[in-house]
């Protein structure tokens, strides 16, 4: 009784003590340069206030303290200070009123009944310093009586709507949430009505004061200037962590269950966060939500969270927000992974069964896509981008995920009506990107292969996109190596790759650049080595079918894609002979094969090209050679024979000429396959072009050259040995000096005589008796007659030393002479 | 009393019975000043003793006779002269005669009405006073002693909630309800204020509590407004569709119960001013009135057991305003009175403090 009369008595003078000395705010608005002065002034009061009030604390006198801390309080009044600088004032004066808090917490422990000091602070006159006291005092109360928690708490909340000033509202809401922080209720829910209040009862708390918060921030936008958007939106930045705690609280509690939050905290603040209608709360918020619950909740709760996210405002940026939340269940899935295979024991912490983590997020991408008209395509397929690298992450093994995507991914596009996307865009990065990373993740093009979707995704590029990308799948496989084994995959990989393989339709006329092209077929035609097959038969195919398409490349691509389908035919075709005590009918199928060649390198020639198609005929012929099937010398003569007439109709520049000459001649040199009634024709045949070319020194060259055809070259006659036909030989290299002799420059006269010399010193080390010691000496002092006469330069110089290599190679064959090797009596050197 | 240093004297002191034990309640005086005076009730007995003791031993005291009165009577302040006497009773306590010692005379008015509580206004005050008077052929000795009166009421059967709403079109539309239309002098004020329009910007909102004091009748009629308290219940702007709680605590302040038309002479009314001010310091605001009432202590006994925070806490659904289904009805015609669609709310430019107010706050 006497105490409430106490209390009574205090009562009728609070009104009086609040409302005494209370600080106003100026009127007169001072520049934004003089924030640190009335930051200054005011820390300054608050200083002296906070001295005051200790004081009497000290003192004992209660009254006179919560006068000093309501003048305090009163300076938080203010609407001058920035966020910042209003935020150092609130940390100095809340700092403070902890020794209040203190005080009453003690004065409580000790018995002492302030019993309405709840009441007794609502006395105050100004809105803010109240409910400040307010919230210090119920905490207070709450601390020393649980039992009046849950209403305590229902009030304070309901009491701080009286602020509704953005920056005081959330600032006064977050010293709210901050003093509560250790006194939420924290236990599950129970049927008995509890005072202490359950953990619903601090669910409805934190979500009221998120709600109310989210609202205070989001209207400060809508505040002042519109010129003064961007500073506000700075501010608004400062102050979103103050929002964000309240979901960080909810987060801390623990009596939050997977159910709890799935029914009443997601739906909570989901609710507040897109009815708020405001672009940066709702991403800042839906980031946070992200960010501080646990990845357990998210993946139980995909739906809903997604689901809102397809209504938040135009300008969020939706896809960062759905691209965080997979990339941390990606990661989640993973580590969790990781650790049920470190401990078996227990049941498995990943993603469980029932959720279908893709499936969901492959929906509601979809959704979001579908229902957010103004999203940018880039993000759009940001999205595909994302739900393909969690695929990858969580489902390494679900190639049709990845295929879903790419599928999805095509939808769209349609539904876009984007057929062909600008290389320059940056929805094409993006569309490259996704499109990467099926390639770069499998590093296989098998696996691409399998991608259904994948192709036609691809043709959503435009020509310079997918150039690029067939360059960087070609590179790929390359470097992984990958052998492509069957004739179908052979198809795809090439279909895939089509725009290196024949011209597109949206290619740009003009000019083709031939190194670029170049580079781009070489990398084609590294591919082709790649196709390989364990059968001899499939190979074949493979064969067959890379011939049809890459036969419509058209003449550029060709001479540098069939050549190596050439070589790989040849290399089958000694596959079919190495196999043949296996297959019956393995001539047939190298006949066939060669056939193939035929008309393969027919193909090159009819693309006008002449050299490459000689090479490729004369190195047929070597390998039916080797091979000796049924038949094998016609074929072969057929090979020699079209190189030869390639080299007769096509081939007219002369350096061509000769090194074409030499090339056959080296080719029919190794040939053993011919009866004499084939050869001759051929060697005569060789002879007589080389006589036949235009310049004398070629022509030198050129007849010297035949000369070893008739020394080393083997025919059925000769019975696959080397013919060694001397005599013939001589006559070959006499002509060649007889054509030195018409040379007309002396320096050229001398270097083919230097070349004779050496062929004649070849025969006569390997034994040919038609070439005489005279004959060396005859020639070599034809060189020292004419040497002097040279100018000196530097093909002099050249000519000079081959000489005296070869002479010194005499002088060491005399020296040392080899056991059964020629004499050289009667040089002279 | 003595004039010229002769002739008899006398002290006069009057002691009520029970005083050592009686309830005090603080009146506050013509002066300003306040004194504690024993509290009586209406229909109380007042009893007590009146001891006259003699200034100087052994001389008598020649009197006409000694009487006490118990007087209640109202002091028009612009009307010095005319004390209008509502209660008059008369003992008489000795018949002419002399006085040779000291004496003591019981008196005793036995269930005296009392009609009024005490009062102290600006141009008016009540009072309750005894007065013994021991009449001599050229100079009275008398003595007086003020004593409260407090009126208790009973609970008012109908107390209403007071809901109303408000406003200035396309400007401002405001729906305010306070919980009761009657208080009683400890009570607390809850309502709630719900926004339904706003398009000015709104710097602050406050209720006052105004004391109005009308004294005199006809042309003679004066009013006095006393802003008792002031009290801010909104900082900042709200949107369209918030809802701000109100709760003021009536105790801390010094009111006193409703008075009407008191013996014709005046009357104390008391009103609850809800003020909102704009940036550019344009005040808008409703007046209502509010009956204020003496609770008796007994109730406010059990009142003391009650848990001491909780009764007065905002209801969880004090958040929203009524949905369209919860407008009252005006068939019971118990609901509300007061209710009538959309009144005018006042519009001032300038802060409007042009009346003389306490301050309450600055």
């Amino acid at each position: 009784m006497s105490s409430y009369q106490v209390g009574l008595g205090w009562n009728k003078h609070y009104s009086k003590i609040f409302n005494g000395g209370m600080p106003t705010t100026p009127q007169q608005l001072s520049p934004v340069e003089e924030q640190e002065k009335l930051l200054d002034e005011a820390l300054a009061t608050v200083k002296n206030e906070a001295f005051k009030m200790k004081r009497c604390l000290d003192k004992n006198k209660l009254m006179d303290a919560l006068k000093s801390a309501s003048v305090m309080l009163g300076e938080l009044r203010t609407s001058l200070l920035s966020p910042k600088s209003y935020y150092e004032l609130y940390m100095s004066i809340t700092d403070e009123l902890r020794h209040m808090e203190l005080f009453l917490i003690d004065e409580f422990q000790k018995g002492r009944k302030v019993s309405d000091l709840y009441e007794l602070v609502q006395y105050a006159g100004n809105i803010v310093p109240r409910l400040y006291l307010l919230i210090t005092v119920g905490l207070v109360y709450i601390k020393s009586n649980q039992m009046f928690r849950r209403d305590l708490l229902k009030d304070l909340v309901e009491m701080c709507r009286g602020v509704q000033h953005p920056l005081r509202g959330l600032f006064l809401r977050n010293y709210l949430l901050q003093c509560t922080r250790n006194v939420l209720p924290d236990v599950p829910d129970s049927d008995s009505d509890n005072p202490e209040g359950t953990v619903k009862d601090s669910i409805d708390f934190v979500l009221m004061n998120f709600a109310e918060m989210n609202k205070l921030w989001v209207r400060m936008q809508h505040q002042g200037h519109s010129r003064e958007r961007q500073h506000r939106e700075r501010e608004r930045e400062e102050l979103r962590i103050l929002v964000g705690t309240n979901l960080v609280r909810l987060s801390q509690l623990e009596s939050v269950t997977l159910e709890k939050y799935q029914k009443s905290v997601l739906p909570g603040i989901l609710e507040q966060v897109v009815s708020c209608r405001d672009a940066i709360a709702q991403e800042y918020l839906m980031e946070c939500i992200i960010q501080v619950f646990p990845d357990e909740f998210h993946i139980q709760t995909l739906n809903p969270f997604l689901k809102s996210c397809a209504e938040l405002e135009s300008g969020v940026n939706v896809k960062n927000i759905v691209i965080s939340l997979m990339e941390r269940l990606a990661t989640y899935s993973q580590r969790t992974d990781g650790m049920s295979m470190a401990n078996d024991s227990g049941s498995p912490m990943g993603v469980p069964m029932d959720v279908q983590l893709f499936e969901v997020f492959s929906e509601q991408v979809a959704s979001i896509i579908a229902t957010r008209q103004y999203l940018p395509s880039e993000d759009m397929v940001a999205l595909q981008v994302a739900l393909v690298n969690l695929a990858l992450k969580c489902y390494p093994d679900r190639v049709d995920y990845i295929d879903k995507v790419m599928l999805g991914s095509v939808e769209v596009f349609q539904r876009l009506g984007l057929e062909r996307i600008e290389y320059n865009e940056l929805v094409a990065k993006e569309l490259s990107k996704l499109l990467k990373i099926p390639v770069d993740h499998y590093s296989n093009i098998l696996t691409v292969l399998q991608l259904k979707h994948y192709a036609a995704l691809m043709q959503h590029l435009d020509y310079y996109g997918r150039k690029s990308l067939s360059m960087y799948i070609l590179t790929n496989a390359l470097d992984s190596e990958t052998v492509i084994p069957s004739q179908e995959e052979v198809e795809q990989a090439l279909s895939l790759v089509s725009t290196l393989v024949t011209d597109q339709s949206d290619q740009p006329a003009g000019e083709v650049d031939m190194e670029e092209l170049a580079e781009e077929q070489s990398l084609l035609a590294r591919l082709i080595h790649q196709f390989k097959s364990e059968s001899a038969d499939q190979q074949y195919l493979i064969l067959n079918s890379a011939r049809k398409i890459l036969g419509s490349g058209g003449q550029q691509r060709i001479k540098h894609t069939l050549p190596p389908l050439v070589f790989q035919a040849y290399q089958l075709a000694f596959k079919y002979r190495d196999l043949k005590a296996e297959d019956d009918i393995w001539e047939k199928k190298c006949q066939k094969i060669f056939q193939f060649c035929h008309s393969t390198i027919t193909a090159l020639v009819k693309a006008e090209l002449a050299e490459l198609p000689l090479r490729l005929f004369l190195q047929g012929a070597l390998a039916i050679d080797q091979i000796a099937f049924d038949n094998h010398e016609t074929v072969a003569y057929e090979f020699l024979s079209q190189a030869f007439s390639l080299y007769e109709d096509e081939i007219s520049d002369s350096k061509a000429q000769l090194a074409a000459i030499t090339l056959i001649v080296g080719t029919l040199e190794k040939i053993s396959c011919f009866s004499e009634e084939n050869a001759e024709p051929l060697i005569t045949q060789c002879a007589l072009a080389a006589s036949k070319l235009l310049k004398k020194p070629d022509q030198c060259r050129g007849v010297a050259t035949c000369s070893h055809l008739l020394w080393s070259g083997k025919t059925l006659a000769s019975n696959k040995q080397e013919m060694h036909d001397g005599k013939r030989v001589v006559e070959c290299l006499k002509k060649g000096v007889r054509i030195a002799n018409q040379c007309m420059d002396i320096s050229v006269q001398v270097q083919l005589f230097v070349e004779l010399l050496n062929h004649y010193v070849y025969f006569y080390e390997n034994g040919n008796d038609q070439v005489t010691v005279q004959m060396l000496n005859q020639l070599i002092g034809k060189i020292r007659e004419e040497s002097p006469n040279l100018e000196s330069s530097e093909e002099t110089e050249q000519i000079t030393k081959h000489f005296n290599n070869t002479l010194d190679h005499l002088r060491a064959r005399i020296e040392n002479p080899e056991t059964d090797g020629v004499s050289y009596e009667g040089i002279e050197i | 009393m003595s004039f010229f240093g002769f002739g008899q004297s006398a002290e006069i002191d009057i002691y009520l019975d029970g005083q050592e034990s009686r309830k005090t309640a603080e009146v506050k005086m013509e002066d300003n000043k306040k004194e504690r005076l024993l509290l009586y009730y209406d229909g109380e007995t007042v009893s007590g003793k009146v001891n006259i003791s003699l200034k100087k031993a052994g001389s008598k005291l020649e009197h006409q006779g000694i009487k006490i009165e118990f007087i209640g009577q109202i002091e028009l302040f612009y009307d010095r002269g005319n004390h209008h006497e509502f209660t008059s009773l008369v003992k008489e306590l000795a018949r002419p005669g002399e006085m040779i010692a000291n004496t003591s005379y019981p008196f005793e008015f036995s269930c005296v009405e009392k009609p009024y509580e005490v009062y102290t206004g600006v141009n008016v005050k009540l009072r309750y006073f005894l007065k013994v008077t021991v009449v001599r052929r050229l100079q009275d000795i008398y003595k007086e002693l003020d004593i409260a009166v407090h009126t208790l009421s009973s609970y008012p059967d109908i107390n209403n909630s007071i809901k109303m709403e408000v406003g200035i079109e396309d400007c401002l539309h405001i729906e305010f309800e306070y919980n009761k239309s009657k208080y009683h002098l400890k009570d607390v004020i809850i309502g709630k204020i719900y926004f339904l329009l706003v398009r000015i910007k709104i710097k602050h909102m406050e209720i006052a509590i105004i004391k109005r004091e009308t004294t005199g009748s006809g042309q003679n009629i004066y009013h006095e407004n006393d802003t008792i308290a002031k009290y801010e219940i909104m900082d900042g702007a709200p949107v369209r569709g918030e809802s701000i709680p109100i709760r003021v605590f009536l105790a801390g302040y010094e009111l006193t119960p409703t008075m009407r038309d008191i013996n014709k002479k005046f009357s104390v009314k008391y009103f609850l001013n809800l003020v909102l001010m704009d940036t550019e310091d344009r005040r808008y605001f409703k007046q209502q009135e509010i009956t204020l009432w003496r609770k008796g202590e007994k109730t406010r006994k059990a009142n003391l057991q009650s848990p001491l925070v909780a009764t007065h806490l905002v209801n969880s659904d004090a958040d929203r305003a009524p949905k369209p289904e919860e407008v009252p009805v005006l068939e019971d015609g118990a609901v509300n009175e007061i209710s009538e669609g959309i009144q005018n709310m006042t519009r001032e430019q300038g802060d409007g403090e042009t009346q003389k107010a306490p301050q309450t706050h600055e």
